[in-house]
């Protein structure tokens, strides 16, 4: 068996059967807790509005505070962007994507979408040598926090090297391929267990956290 | 009020911590007390703003602490890591894996906790609104404090009141006794205080701040309350009694929402005090367990409900004197109170100028959350108050008025100390000296 076998077969279906099993796990885990029931009488009705409106709103810090942020918050959205671009807008990716949904949509140019994953693959490292050396980042950053970035920066890497057919330490392209589906299967087999979850739970967060302000009567 | 009142009283804040008595627990029942407090107060809701940080950091950039002294450990998430790690080993998802890979807390590291929870954080509120998950940062630190309390770990100060709570029902020296004498001493100024009536539509306190420094709170206020003609009582129990978690037995908030309750009180106005307000507007109906069967307002609220319903007139002050308005965290950003003050501010007619950061983002005092009582923060304190100071000056108001006496409080030690000339007011008072004739 291949690299590109091993990784196309029972390497990504392991790894999706993880993936899929752990977010369950870890949201039914959450969301079975008890919660406590607030009897206080809301300032302003309208909770669940509330709750609607600070999950798209927190999007963006409140302008007051903006200027303070500018970097994180422009930084956090260039990378998700070109990260997501880059799975979503590559061509070579659709006929994957097409296999399991059984449709495809229109791409970008391959060469942009390199120069796209460039970009993002170089401001995740900005981001990680800034949480290494910047003292509040650094204090509060765990074990997850780095292994998240680099899971992350790896099928980005890998995918580069495929799609520019550079093959190094005599690598076949074929290997090449099968190991950027591996660093796509670490990423999936991790997911569950760090920070990358926070897909799933940023806006649940923002749900409390809305309902929470409107309560006591203050935007969120 | 005078500077030697404030110079005597803060004196007196200074040696609260020699009050307070030795802890006579183990490490290991402190760690215990400790995690019972978070595992009990842990849940849902919570767990999903613990799962949800990215620790990217930006809760600092809110922190009067962070941003007045530079020091990473003032990061207002990195004050709950004990907490989270609680709930990551006992009670989260994945705990059969964060107990091989997480450490347990012990108690040298939760007393460690107590500068971050108590000394340099005010619960103000402001890094809730900064964090893009929407995680409540400042709640879960109320919980840490709630614990360390728990393993008698909270400032000396705090137990020296708390104890003192708890034995002689006085908090700073007030009680029901000295409610009274202030109540009688200001009768006898020609100001009706009805005391502990026994039917009121409308039940208000005083709290130890009234009593010990602000007397006036007491006496505009009833003022305010005679000239609407409301049915009105005040109730000798010190609001200081509602306090946060860590300081006092939920038996005593109880025992005072009973005696509202017994009067008949449509409404319970809470004073000038950002500490109590929270406690019974939002806690309160939790703690009973049902419904409040009154409606809690502050003060402030009081005043611009009543100013709009025309019922209160104010005469407008001469020449449009410049001020700026502080929102008290508590009850601005925690309550929602931000249009009734301006309101009152321009019925005074006050020329009003906000500082840049006003409403739901203002800059705490510096003192507030009980950290006034603590003598060995007073560094952070200030270094905190100093950007409030920057604020107010950029306005270039001639004075600032707030609806707080905690926030009153620490304005005047602040500004004593910084030797710092900018008039600071109280609003109830301004609006008790204007009422029409």
């Amino acid at each position: 068996m291949s690299i590109l076998e091993f990784a196309r077969g029972p390497a990504f279906h392991a790894a999706i059967i993880v993936f899929v099993f752990g977010v369950c796990w870890r949201l039914v885990g959450i969301f079975l807790l008890r919660r406590h029931r607030d009897r206080s009488q809301p300032r302003s009705g309208g909770l669940v509005a509330g709750g609607v409106r600070a999950m798209i709103m927190r999007s963006l810090p409140p302008h007051e505070l903006e200027k303070q942020i500018v970097f994180q918050h422009a930084s956090g959205y260039a990378w998700h962007l070109g990260f997501f671009a880059t799975i979503l807008l590559f061509g070579p990716h659709i006929p994957f994507f097409r296999q399991f949904l059984g449709f495809g949509w229109p791409t970008l140019p391959n060469s942009w979408v390199l120069v796209l994953a460039a970009i993002t693959f170089a401001l995740l490292l900005v981001l990680l040598l800034r949480r290494m050396a910047n003292p509040v980042l650094k204090q509060l950053s765990t074990f997850d926090d780095y292994v998240s970035v680099i899971l992350t920066m790896l099928p980005l890497l890998t995918g580069m090297m495929a799609s520019a057919h550079l093959q190094p330490f005599g690598l076949r392209y074929e290997d090449v391929l099968g190991i950027h589906i591996l660093t796509v299967c670490a990423l999936l087999i991790w997911f569950p267990f760090g920070k990358l979850m926070h897909l799933f739970l940023t806006f649940p967060a923002r749900f409390q956290a809305g309902a929470l302000l409107q309560r006591k009567g203050v935007k969120a | 009020m005078n500077a030697t009142a404030i110079g005597t009283f803060r004196q007196e804040l200074a040696g609260l911590a020699g009050r307070a008595q030795p802890s006579h627990l183990s490490d290991a029942q402190r760690v215990a007390r400790a995690k019972e407090v978070i595992l009990s107060r842990v849940d849902e809701s919570y767990a999903t703003y613990l799962e949800t940080c990215l620790h990217c950091g930006m809760c600092a950039e809110a922190c009067h602490f962070f941003l007045g002294t530079g020091q990473a450990k003032y990061t207002p998430i990195h004050k709950v890591d004990p907490l989270k790690r609680v709930y990551r080993r006992e009670t989260g998802p994945l705990r059969w894996l964060f107990r091989l890979v997480t450490r347990d807390i012990t108690a040298g590291e939760l007393e460690s906790y107590q500068e971050l929870v108590f000394d340099s954080c005010t619960e103000c509120g402001r890094c809730d609104l900064m964090c893009p998950m929407g995680i409540q940062i400042s709640p879960m630190i109320g919980i840490m404090r709630e614990a360390l309390a728990a393993a008698d770990l909270a400032p000396p100060a705090f137990r020296a009141v708390k104890a003192e709570q708890t034995t002689a029902h006085k908090v700073l020296g007030v009680g029901r006794a000295e409610i009274k004498a202030l109540a009688a001493r200001i009768a006898s100024e020609g100001v009706k205080v009805p005391v502990d009536s026994d039917r009121a539509d409308i039940v208000y306190f005083a709290t130890a701040l009234d009593a010990r420094l602000f007397p006036e709170s007491l006496k505009q206020a009833a003022k305010i309350f005679n000239r609407t003609g409301a049915s009105w009582t005040l109730l000798s129990a010190s609001p200081e009694l509602l306090g946060t978690g860590e300081s006092v037995a939920e038996v005593d908030l109880k025992g005072i929402l009973s005696e509202a309750e017994q009067r008949g009180a449509k409404s319970v106005i809470l004073p000038q005090c950002g500490h109590a307000y929270p406690r019974l507007r939002f806690d309160g109906a939790n703690i009973l367990g049902r419904a409040l069967p009154f409606e809690v307002l502050s003060i402030t609220e009081y005043i611009g409900r009543e100013l709009q319903a025309g019922r209160l007139k104010l005469k407008p002050m001469q020449g449009q004197p410049t001020v700026t308005y502080h929102d008290p965290c508590k009850i601005g950003r925690g309550g929602g109170v931000f249009a009734e003050p301006r309101a009152a501010i321009g019925a005074l007619g006050l020329q009003l100028r906000e500082m840049e950061s006003h409403e739901r983002t203002n800059y705490c005092c510096g003192g507030g959350g009980g950290q006034f009582l603590i003598d060995k923060a007073k560094h952070l304190r200030q270094r905190a108050f100093e950007i409030k100071m920057r604020e107010v000056d950029n306005t270039g108001a001639g004075a600032v008025i707030t609806a707080c006496n905690s926030c009153r409080y620490n304005y005047l030690a602040g500004a004593s100390d910084a030797n710092w000339q900018t008039g600071i007011q109280s609003l109830v008072e301004m609006v008790g000296a204007q009422l029409t004739d």
